[in-house]
């Protein structure tokens, strides 16, 4: 573990000019089981970042799937964001040479505060910090939503292969029912729902895709960076708004309709006052109907990543019995929203 | 061939160990990795009971039911999976309460087993 502290805080040494870069603290983070997340603090003498530091580094897990962003691509994401004035760390160091630590790897400053969704979720807040936090989600959205293609530098991301991005999406999951090759008739009919009620689309802009409660940091009341850009895309603004107000992502704090925290209203009232955009609130129900049927997707491919073999896990057998939970709610939800309710 | 006590039995005791005796003294990876245990025997526990009754079977007999009155295919193996071919390829009408309440009975019955507190929501 000291070895490739030693390494990372070399490479860093070299990156700031340091005279020198003592390793004050250095540990393993919780994260995905594609990526390897480190915590690193260093003491940096003379340099371009002097003094105690902390940084985080991420690189592929031994075992990394190639089923989202690679590392630069990754790395290149978090710049456009960065630059478009969201709160994220600042992406300092790509490294693109397997020959230093083994693995392709950046550094980026560390954010305080934790992304726990249960302590966030359960945490004492007040209904104006509610508010505030809420608003300042939606903000930070916005803010990402002003990236559009054309972009040289993230040529890598495919534009939505229709005119529609819902309807692109309705065709991707259909396929990745198809391959995992069990029959879902919840998810088949709300596919169908989904792709006859299609709403205009709105601007292709860069969404996070993965805007949760969870992959944000909060110290406090106070947001500290949004985490984890590995499945950024071109899509319709609001995929990123349904995704953040999906059930799923309330754990268990449903009224609160965004991430479990806030109300819907707040949070699109916040999108409104950077981008001047007026969100139809019941698009972003229909793009919560969306993310039902995609973490359902994603479950089952989890559970078939433990199945096949190819990585046997509890954590992931026990996703794929989730998937009647986004079922049950995709039944109630639709229901709600053809009741009016 | 007599074999007692019966299994689940034998895996609702060993639950109880593990919830009650030894995850209390563990922490963090460790108690998570518990209670996923403890999570995975109770859906084994909730399933060998629900065999017990009878319950996969009539939820089978819903799903044929609705296929045969739909005058849908209902030969083949698996109702679950001629009624998913039929709603791809819009045999049936999405909008049909009859359609609406087999796909309930069919979630009802996973969540008995996976999560039955979720249907409290």
């Amino acid at each position: 573990m000291s070895a490739i502290a030693d390494i990372f805080s070399t490479f860093i040494a070299q990156q700031t000019g340091a005279r020198s870069a003592r390793v004050i603290d250095f540990d393993k983070l919780s994260g995905g089981a594609i990526q390897d997340n480190f915590g690193l603090t260093l003491e940096l003498e003379d340099g371009s970042r002097l003094g105690r530091q902390a940084f985080v580094i991420r690189q592929d897990a031994p075992s990394g799937v190639a089923e989202s962003l690679s590392r630069p691509e990754e790395f290149r994401v978090l710049q456009a964001a960065f630059k478009a004035g969201v709160t994220a760390p600042e992406p300092l160091w790509l490294c693109e040479d397997p020959g230093i630590s083994g693995q392709v790897f950046y550094v980026m400053t560390r954010a305080a505060g934790s992304a726990s969704p249960r302590t966030l979720v359960k945490a004492d807040f007040s209904e104006d910090q509610r508010r505030t936090i809420v608003r300042r989600l939606g903000a930070e959205l916005a803010r990402l939503h002003t990236v559009r293609p054309p972009q040289e530098s993230l040529q890598f991301l495919e534009p939505p292969q229709l005119e529609n991005p819902a309807l692109s999406r309705v065709v991707l999951y259909r396929r990745y029912l198809k391959e995992i090759g069990e029959p879902h008739p919840v998810l088949e009919w709300a596919l169908n729902w989904l792709e006859d009620r299609a709403p205009a689309p709105g601007p292709t802009v860069l969404c996070h895709c993965d805007f949760r409660t969870g992959n944000y940091m909060m110290d406090g009341d106070r947001l500290t960076a949004i985490l984890d850009w590995e499945f950024a895309a071109w899509s319709d603004p609001c995929e990123d708004l349904g995704w953040l107000c999906c059930r799923s992502w309330r754990f268990g704090a449903d009224h609160r309709e965004a991430g479990g925290i806030g109300d819907k209203q707040d949070l699109l009232e916040g999108y409104r006052e950077v981008s001047g955009v007026d969100i139809d609130p019941a698009t972003v129900s229909y793009w919560e109907v969306m993310a039902l049927v995609r973490w359902a997707a994603i479950a089952l491919q989890q559970a078939r990543r433990h199945m096949s073999g190819e990585q046997r896990s509890l954590e992931l057998a026990l996703t794929g019995r989730m998937v009647a939970q986004m079922e049950f709610d995709l039944l109630n939800q639709i229901q709600e929203l053809e009741d009016g309710q | 061939m007599i074999n007692q006590p019966e299994t689940g039995d034998l895996l609702a005791e060993a639950r109880k160990v593990l919830l009650e005796s030894l995850a209390p003294d563990l922490v963090g990876k460790r108690r998570y990795e518990a209670l996923m245990i403890a999570n995975a025997m109770g859906m084994a526990i909730r399933e060998l009971e629900q065999r017990q009754q009878g319950e996969p079977g009539k939820t089978d007999q819903a799903l044929r039911a609705y296929l045969e009155e739909k005058s849908l295919d209902n030969s083949g193996a698996e109702a679950e999976s001629a009624l998913a071919t039929a709603i791809r390829e819009r045999r049936v009408d999405g909008d049909d309460p009859a359609l609406r309440s087999v796909l309930r009975t069919l979630t009802k019955a996973r969540l008995r087993v996976n999560n039955p507190g979720f249907l409290e929501r």
